[in-house]
C-alpha cells in the first residue's frame, strides 16, 4: 500500500531533526527522550484500588492495616512494596523494572466519590471545564499529531481541548481508519483505492476552503485540521499494517504504544480491567493487582526491546502512569470489603522519572502526612501531597510548563530525575 | 428577577452578568439559513427545497414552520435525544435477560433500547400532549411499550406503541422518580445508602451535582470516617455541607432497595422497605428541609422548586443550541424561563422561545468570543448526521443490522461526538474521528445512490444522467447534475460562475482514468459532494 506523505508528516520530521540538533545529548547523559518527545500511557483502575495490596507496606503498624493474607514485604533499593506468593508478578515487576519506577503514596484525592475523585486525580481540580493530564500533554505537542490523545477506554476530561482527544469507540476506531468498516455495513462498498481516495480528498479540501469565512473561520480551521489528521492517519495506519484487534490490558496497551511509536499519538488512556470498587469483598484486588503487574512487566519488556524514535528504546521514550481515583479504607469492613478512602497511590515509570523510590507518605493508619516536595519524604514543615502536585510533575515530565495551567501549584519535584 | 437580584445571584463571577446583548452585536442568518438551522434542530434533517423557496419569499413564515415542526414525531425524537444528554439512559447496556420476563427469540438490544427510553418517552409524551413539564416528576403513570411492559411488569392498554400505564407492584407513581429504568441506570449499592440516586435526582432534575462541590476535610474528619463513617457523616460539618440535604433525598428510595438477583426480584418496588432509611444513615425523607413521606411528595416538591424549571431551560438551550451557558447568558435564560412559564411549562413553548430568539438565529457576531459563546456555527450530532445523509440520499448507515449512528452498541456514537457508555458529555468540536466517519458514510451513501439511480435506474438524486454520461461528452448534463448535488447538500444554489462543476468534472475524469469504471467515477463525485462541510455544520 503506498504511503501518503502529508505536510504534517514532513513538518514533524523536520521538527524532530531540529529538536535533536538543539537538545544534543539526552538529558543528564541518559538515553532518555527529551521531555517534549516523551509519550504518556495512562492506565486507570476505575473504582478505587486498595493501596495496601502493593504500594503501602504497612506491616505491623500500630493502628493496623488489613493487608492481603499472604503478604510479604518487598524492597528494591529505596522502593518498598507489598508482594505475595499469590501475586508473584508484583515482585517480578519491581525486580526487573523497579529502578525506573516510582511509587507515589499519600495522594490526597480531595474526595471520596468516584466521579469527583476521577476528576481530581486526572485534572487536579473539580472544575468540569479543566482538561485532564493526558489531554494537556497531548495538546501541547509542538507539532500536532493525528490522534494526540487516544482514549481506548477509561475516563477522559477534554475540557476545552476536545479536538485533541480521540475516543476509541469500543474497538471501531481502527476499522474506521483503515476503511474496513464500509465492508461491514449495510449495502457494503469496497474501500476506495488510495489514488481515488486522494483525488476525492483534494476536492474536499477545496470545498472546505470555500466554506471558510469570517463567521466560520474557527470552525473551518478546526475542521481542516481534523481532515488533515484523518488523511495522515489513514496513510500512516496502512503503512504500519495495524489492524489486528487484541483484547485485554496488555493488548490494548501495546496498541497504544504502537500508535505512539508511529508518531500518531502522544498520549493514551486505557482502563485497567477488574472490579476495583470492592465494598463487599476485597479479595479480587489481589488477583487484579497480580494481573496488572503481569501486564506491566510484559509491557516494559516490550518497551525495552523496541527501538524508539527519539531514544534507543521506547522504554526511554514512553512514560507509563498507573492511577486510581481513590484508595480504600485501611481495615476491612464487616462484609470483608473495603470502602472509599481519600488517599491513593500512583505508579510512574519511564524517562525522566526518579525511579527506584517511594515518594509521599502515609502514617500507620494510611492517612497522608506532609512531605518535602523536593525529596518526597515526610517533613513536618512540608505540605500535603494532592492530585494537582502529581499532575504538575507529570506535565513537567512532558515538557509542559505547569505554571500556565496550574498557577501557584507546587510540582512534586522529587518525581523528576 | 430584577437586576440587583440577578447580580447578587451571580456574584461569584466577574462577567457582565445580566447585560443583554446589544442589537449590533449579532448578525442574523438569512431566512434560508434560519430555516435550515431550525429544521436541523427540530427535525434532525434538512428542510425540503420547496420549504426553502417558501421562506425565501415569505420570511415571516418562520414561526409558522417552527410551530408546524413542533407537532411532528421527528421533533419528539429530537427532544428525547437532547434530554438524553442529561439523563444519559441510552447507554446500550443490557442489564437483564429478556427470557426471564418470558420474552423469547427477541433482539436483546432492541429490548434494552426500549428500556433506556422509558423516561425519555414520558418526556416526549408530555410534550406531545402539551402537559406541563412538572409531570416529569408528578405523573401518576409511566409510559411503556410492549417491551417495557413485559420487562418491568407495567400494565398498559396494549393498543400498540408507547402508552401510559402503571407498574403492577403497587409503587407510588411520580413520573421518572418511580421508574425502574432510572434506578437501574443509577443504582445504589451497599453502604452508599441511595446517595447515588439522590445525587442523580439533583444532577438530572435540578442541574446541581453534589460532586461538583468543593470539599475540605480536616484531618480529624478523616480519622473519624475510618472508625465510624455514618456517625461522622451525621456529626461533621464538612460532611453535612452535602449530606444534610443529600441523605434526606436518598431516604425516598428505599422502596427500590435490595440486592436480590434476577429480573423480577431486582426490579420490584417494595413498599414495606420504605422505612429502611432508619437503618441506613437515619435521615428521614425530606426535600431541602421540608419533610416528605414518599416519592409522590418528593415529586411535588421538585416540581415547585425553581431550579427544576431553570434546569429544564438549561437542558433545552444547551442541547438544542450546543452552547455552554454561563453568567453572561443570565438575562437570556431568564427571558426563556418567562416564556416557558407563560406557555404553561410546556416543552413546545420552551423550544419555540429558544428557536425564535435572536441569539438562536445569529449567523455571526461582533467578535470571536461572542461567536463561540453563541455557537454561531453548529456541528451535527450523530443522529443529525444520519438524518441529513438519509434525507439527501435515502441511505441509512447500518452495521450488523443496527443503526450505525444512533445505536450505542455499534460503537460509533462516541466517535461522532455523542454520548454513550462511559462518555457522558458530547463534543461539539470538529474531530478527526468525525472526519473519518463522514468520509466513510459519504462513500457508502454515494455507492447507494449510484446503484439506485444509475444501475437500477430510479434516478432520484442523479436525475439528469446515466452511466454513459461523461463530462467530456455531456458537459451540460454533468454540470447541471453537480449543481443539483451541491444545491441539495448546501441548501443553496451555486453561483452561476462557480468553478465547482468543472472541478467535479476533473475529479470524474481522474477517477475514471484510474478505475475505468463509470460507477466508481460517479461514486467519487457523489461522495465528494456529500463531504461538503455543509453536511457537518449549520
Amino acid at each position: 500500500m503506498p504511503v501518503r506523505l502529508h505536510r504534517r508528516t514532513v513538518l514533524k520530521g523536520a521538527a524532530a531533526a531540529s529538536a535533536a540538533a538543539f537538545v544534543g545529548l539526552p538529558t543528564s547523559g541518559r538515553a532518555w527522550a527529551a521531555p517534549s518527545d516523551r509519550k504518556f500511557l495512562f492506565l486507570f483502575a476505575s473504582g478505587g484500588w486498595d493501596t495496601a495490596q502493593v504500594f503501602e507496606p504497612k506491616f505491623g503498624g500500630a493502628e493496623g492495616v488489613d493487608l492481603p493474607p499472604l503478604s510479604e514485604p518487598g524492597q528494591i533499593g529505596d522502593l518498598r512494596f507489598v508482594a505475595g506468593p499469590d501475586r508473584p508478578e508484583v515482585a517480578r515487576y519491581f525486580a526487573r523494572w523497579g529502578h525506573r519506577s516510582a511509587i507515589v503514596n499519600g495522594i490526597d484525592t480531595h474526595s471520596i466519590g468516584h466521579g469527583s475523585g476521577t476528576r481530581f486525580v486526572l485534572t487536579g481540580t473539580s472544575a468540569s471545564t479543566s482538561p485532564d493530564w493526558p489531554t494537556r500533554l497531548a495538546d501541547a505537542d509542538p507539532i500536532a499529531l493525528p490522534m494526540p490523545h487516544v482514549v481506548f477506554s477509561g475516563p477522559a476530561f477534554a475540557g476545552g481541548l476536545g479536538a485533541s482527544v480521540v475516543r476509541g469507540g469500543d474497538g471501531r476506531l481502527l476499522e474506521l481508519i483503515d476503511g474496513s468498516i464500509v465492508g461491514r455495513s449495510g449495502a457494503p462498498a469496497s474501500v476506495p483505492a488510495s489514488p481515488v481516495d486522494a483525488m476525492i480528498d483534494a476536492v474536499v479540501h477545496e470545498q472546505n476552503a470555500r466554506f471558510r469565512g469570517a463567521s466560520r473561520a474557527r470552525v473551518a480551521a478546526e475542521h481542516e485540521e481534523s481532515l488533515e489528521r484523518a488523511m495522515e492517519l489513514e496513510g500512516r495506519l496502512f503503512e504500519a499494517g495495524l489492524g489486528e484487534t487484541t483484547a485485554g490490558l496488555l493488548g490494548t496497551a501495546l496498541r497504544a504504544v504502537d500508535l505512539m511509536r508511529l508518531g500518531l499519538a502522544r498520549c493514551a488512556m486505557v482502563r485497567i480491567p477488574g472490579r476495583w470498587d470492592t465494598h463487599g469483598d476485597n479479595t479480587p484486588q489481589t488477583r487484579q493487582f497480580g494481573a496488572l503487574f503481569g501486564a506491566l512487566d510484559r509491557l516494559q519488556e516490550h518497551l525495552a526491546t523496541t527501538p524508539g524514535d527519539h531514544a534507543p528504546t521506547l522504554a526511554d521514550e514512553i512514560v507509563v502512569v498507573a492511577l486510581s481515583e481513590l484508595g480504600r479504607t485501611p481495615r476491612l469492613n464487616g462484609g470483608g470489603g473495603k470502602d472509599h478512602w481519600p488517599y491513593t497511590s500512583a505508579l510512574v515509570a519511564g524517562p525522566g522519572v526518579a525511579g527506584g523510590r517511594t515518594l509521599g507518605a502515609t502514617d500507620d493508619g494510611l492517612q497522608a502526612v506532609p512531605i518535602d516536595f523536593a525529596t518526597g519524604r515526610p517533613s513536618a514543615a512540608g505540605d500535603m501531597l494532592g492530585t494537582e502536585h502529581l499532575g504538575a510533575a507529570l506535565l513537567r515530565l512532558g515538557g509542559v510548563d505547569p505554571a500556565t495551567s496550574l498557577p501557584g501549584v507546587q510540582v512534586l519535584r522529587a518525581l523528576l530525575a | 428577577m430584577n437586576r440587583l437580584a440577578c447580580v447578587l445571584a451571580l456574584s461569584w463571577s466577574a462577567a457582565p452578568a445580566c447585560a443583554p446583548l446589544e442589537a449590533n452585536q449579532i448578525t442574523p442568518l438569512d431566512p434560508r439559513g434560519q430555516l435550515m438551522r431550525a429544521s436541523m434542530d427540530l427535525l434532525g434533517t434538512r428542510p425540503t427545497e420547496d420549504e426553502l423557496v417558501i421562506i425565501d419569499e415569505q420570511p415571516e413564515l418562520y414561526p409558522a414552520f417552527v410551530d408546524l415542526w413542533l407537532q411532528t414525531p421527528a421533533f419528539e425524537e429530537r427532544l428525547r435525544s437532547v434530554w438524553n444528554l442529561r439523563l444519559l439512559t441510552r447507554t446500550g447496556e443490557v442489564g437483564f435477560d429478556p427470557a426471564e420476563a418470558g420474552i423469547e427469540g427477541v433482539d436483546e438490544r432492541a429490548i434494552a433500547a426500549s428500556l433506556a427510553d422509558e423516561p425519555l418517552r414520558l418526556l416526549s409524551w408530555i410534550a406531545r400532549h402539551d402537559r406541563p413539564l412538572t409531570e416529569l416528576v408528578t405523573a401518576d403513570y409511566t409510559v411503556a411499550d410492549q417491551a417495557v411492559a413485559r420487562m418491568w411488569d407495567v400494565e398498559i392498554p396494549g393498543f400498540g406503541g408507547w402508552e401510559p400505564g402503571r407498574y403492577a407492584d403497587g409503587r407510588p407513581h411520580a413520573g421518572v422518580l418511580s421508574m425502574t429504568t432510572l434506578w437501574q441506570r443509577y443504582p445504589s449499592a451497599g453502604g452508599n445508602a441511595n446517595r447515588h440516586r439522590a445525587n442523580a435526582v439533583s444532577r438530572l432534575l435540578l442541574c446541581d451535582d453534589y460532586l461538583d462541590r468543593p470539599i475540605a476535610f480536616a484531618r480529624s474528619d478523616v480519622e473519624a470516617v475510618a472508625s465510624d463513617p455514618e456517625e461522622t457523616i451525621r456529626s461533621t460539618p464538612a460532611c453535612q455541607s452535602c449530606h444534610a440535604t443529600l441523605d434526606p433525598l436518598a431516604a425516598h428510595f428505599y422502596g427500590f432497595w435490595g440486592d436480590e438477583e434476577g429480573l423480577r426480584e431486582a426490579t420490584l418496588y417494595r413498599p414495606e422497605r420504605e422505612l429502611l432509611w432508619m437503618e441506613h444513615g437515619g435521615a428521614a425523607p425530606a426535600y431541602y428541609g421540608t419533610p416528605t413521606s414518599n416519592l409522590v411528595e418528593l415529586g411535588q416538591q421538585i416540581a415547585e422548586d425553581p431550579r427544576f424549571v431553570d434546569c429544564a431551560v438549561r437542558t433545552a438551550v444547551e442541547g438544542f443550541t450546543q452552547r455552554s451557558l454561563g453568567p453572561a447568558d443570565w438575562s437570556e435564560v431568564q427571558a426563556l424561563r418567562l416564556a416557558f412559564e407563560e406557555g404553561g411549562l410546556t416543552l413546545r413553548a420552551l423550544v419555540r422561545a429558544i428557536v425564535t430568539s435572536e441569539t438562536y438565529l445569529a449567523g455571526d457576531a461582533a467578535d470571536a468570543d461572542l461567536r463561540a459563546r453563541l455557537a454561531t456555527v453548529r456541528r451535527v450530532s450523530p443522529d443529525q448526521l444520519a438524518g441529513v445523509v438519509e434525507g439527501l440520499t435515502g441511505y441509512r448507515w447500518t452495521i450488523d443490522g443496527r443503526d450505525a449512528l444512533t445505536d450505542p452498541n455499534v460503537g460509533l456514537i462516541t466517535l461522532a461526538g455523542g454520548v454513550a457508555g462511559d462518555v457522558t458529555a458530547p463534543s461539539w468540536s470538529p474531530s478527526v474521528t468525525l472526519s473519518l466517519l463522514h468520509e466513510r458514510l459519504a462513500w457508502l451513501a454515494a455507492w447507494h445512490v449510484v446503484r439506485r439511480d444509475l444501475v437500477e435506474g430510479e434516478r432520484l438524486l442523479l436525475r439528469r444522467v446515466t452511466l454513459d454520461t461523461h463530462p467530456d461528452t455531456h458537459a451540460s448534463e454533468f454540470a447541471a447534475t453537480v449543481r443539483d448535488l451541491l444545491h441539495a447538500v448546501r441548501g443553496r444554489p451555486l453561483e452561476p460562475d462557480s468553478p465547482e462543476p468543472a472541478r467535479f468534472a476533473a475529479l470524474f475524469a481522474q477517477v475514471y482514468s484510474v478505475e475505468g469504471d463509470p460507477e466508481a467515477a460517479w461514486a467519487a463525485v457523489v461522495s465528494a459532494a456529500l463531504r461538503d462541510p455543509a453536511v457537518l455544520f449549520y
